[in-house]
């Protein structure tokens, strides 16, 4: 356990140089005057309407989800990278080809089920049905634009 | 047990003493007060970098070339009133920032700096720690640091803040599986998990037994961009994107809270370009005369040299890149560094096996290939079917594909 010991002596000083500079900052910094502006939340100067709980898309919740599948995959990957030469070869590569295949399907399922897309939303509908190119430009054609009556 | 998994620091073989605890100490204090001066170089060299390749000046006041200028920054922060928005979750508030700064702190740790080096008769490693489980420590860092980001961005109960932050840790795990992945590649050829022994086992010739050959040369790039995306800097950097989230999770913080956000961040950003010299490039490996101090001295010299290539790759890409978009970034991180960095994974272990396997894996992983492609195009495809009917016009009844539809 001694390989740890660096570690804890730096955690120790990283604690104390973080705390010693609240401590600084505190006796050095002026003193608190708080005002109503100054509190608020940032909102580039308009006064915030909502809870501070603010929504956000779902998508970030399922990236975490999917993230764990991957993580517990290299969780196992490791200890089987470590003794891979010395002790597994053909066994070992067999091995991790099946458990790779599982989570490589597993990705492709998600994939096709449109889990991972982020795109711009695509809305597929009409924005005015009874709007076409052709009436369109027929609407701003010679003689038929804002300025037709002006210049006639 | 030990042989297998590391070498150990030889400082411990005969038990800690008062003079092993004071090396200990002596070290640690000397790579804090390192890391530290580093950061403020850092910044410094980036501003003054950055501001070279866009024809500025940059800071040139403070000391010679502007290069006091970071501690002025620092020093005028102290002095900085210290708010807390009304609306913040105080314990959480005051906790983020040492959840960000710690883990920064740390995980310089296990970065091998240099050889073995004999003082008054005690031998010990150019290097914090050299815990067996090595590289596991700096992933188990790097997932700590995103609760800090995440905490700092949730707590302020702020609006940009908050979307900066879950955009952050989104990121942030998505790359961290594809970086845990080429990790993978270095520790199955070294067959060990501790820093020093990926270091010796590429020390044999100059640049040959780098693993940045040995692995293909692929796993290098897809490490450099998940670091990259990791560290949220450019062209990754949607976390704080000025234009959309003013300064993103950190947003509500000020004075030194700010500071020490702005310091783990160059910090990490130091810690993860010796990560790469360590892992691809052989650390403190090189040319080296065995004279006295200069055996010591010369790999020192080499792990700088070579780490500062990439600090300033780092402040090149920022200023020769634009921003992704969140999607394509998402894109790049789940649909192409996680299979790819997965497959070569595979590829790299079936070559240690034998030729034919390697050559049959790398068929396997075509053929992988075109199902994910296929996949991504079914995806794509749905999420259109999906948002079709979402929005129906009152009174209009559209078909797929009618003239007059606007995507």
């Amino acid at each position: 356990m001694s390989d740890y010991l660096p570690i804890v002596v730096l955690f120790v000083l990283g604690v104390l140089f973080a705390g010693l500079s609240f401590l600084a900052s505190g006796l050095l910094a002026p003193r608190k005057r708080p005002t109503a502006a100054k509190l608020a939340p940032y909102e580039c100067g308009i006064v915030p309407d909502r809870e501070p709980p603010q929504r956000f898309p779902v998508r970030f919740y399922l990236v975490a989800m999917i993230f764990i599948i991957f993580d517990i995959e290299i969780v196992f990957l490791y200890p089987w990278a470590v003794v891979f030469r010395s002790d597994l070869h053909t066994f070992g590569l067999i091995e991790v080809l099946v458990f790779a295949a599982a989570v490589f399907f597993s990705f492709l399922y998600l994939v096709s089920n449109g889990a991972l897309n982020w795109g711009p939303a695509k809305h597929l509908r009409p924005a005015m049905p009874e709007r076409t190119t052709e009436s369109t430009i027929a609407r701003v054609g010679p003689g038929q634009g804002p300025g037709a009556g002006q210049a006639a | 047990m030990g042989s297998l998994l590391g070498l150990g620091d030889p400082l411990y073989a005969h038990g800690v003493h008062w003079v092993e605890l004071l090396i200990v100490v002596i070290k640690v204090l000397v790579a804090f007060g390192a890391l530290l001066v580093s950061v403020m170089l850092m910044i410094w060299f980036e501003r003054k970098v950055i501001s070279d390749m866009q024809a500025r000046v940059g800071p040139n006041r403070a000391g010679p070339w502007g290069l006091l200028q970071t501690l002025a920054d620092g020093i005028k922060l102290f002095f900085k009133e210290d708010l807390l928005p009304e609306r913040a979750d105080r314990t959480v508030f005051k906790l983020a920032p040492y959840l960000s700064i710690l883990p920064a702190f740390l995980s310089f740790a296990i970065v091998p700096v240099g050889g073995l080096v004999t003082v008054f008769g005690h031998r010990f490693e150019l290097q914090v720690a050299d815990p067996p489980v090595g590289i596991l420590f700096l992933l188990a860092m790097s997932s700590i640091s995103v609760y800090g980001v995440m905490l700092a961005g949730w707590s302020s109960g702020s609006k940009y803040p908050l979307l900066g932050s879950v955009r952050a840790s989104a990121q942030m795990i998505s790359y961290e599986a594809a970086l845990g992945l080429t990790v993978t590649m270095v520790v199955l050829l070294a067959g060990s998990l501790s820093t020093r022994a990926i270091v010796e086992h590429q020390s044999h010739t100059f640049f040959g037994s780098w693993y940045l050959i040995h692995t293909g040369i692929l796993p290098f790039f897809l490490f450099m961009i998940a670091i990259t995306a990791e560290l949220t800097r450019p062209p990754f950097d949607l976390v704080e994107a000025e234009q959309e989230l003013v300064g993103g999770f950190n947003t509500e913080y000020s004075s030194i809270r700010f500071a020490l956000f702005f310091m783990a961040e160059f910090m990490n950003t130091i810690t993860m370009s010796a990560i790469v010299v360590t892992l691809f490039l052989g650390g403190p490996d090189g040319p080296t005369p065995h004279v006295f101090i200069l055996s010591w001295v010369v790999p020192v010299l080499w792990f700088l040299g070579k780490t500062l290539v990439f600090l300033f790759i780092y402040v090149w890409l920022r200023a020769a890149l634009p921003r992704l978009r969140y999607d394509q970034l998402m894109d790049l991180g789940w649909k192409v560094l996680i299979p790819l960095s997965l497959g070569w994974v595979l590829v790299l272990a079936a070559f240690l096996v034998g030729r034919w396997w390697g050559v049959g894996v790398m068929l396997a992983l075509f053929a992988a290939a075109g199902l994910l492609f296929r996949s991504v195009m079914v995806g794509s495809e749905r999420d259109e079917a999906i948002e079709a009917p979402g929005a129906p016009e009152p009174g209009a009844t559209p078909e797929l594909g009618a003239p007059g539809m606007v995507r």
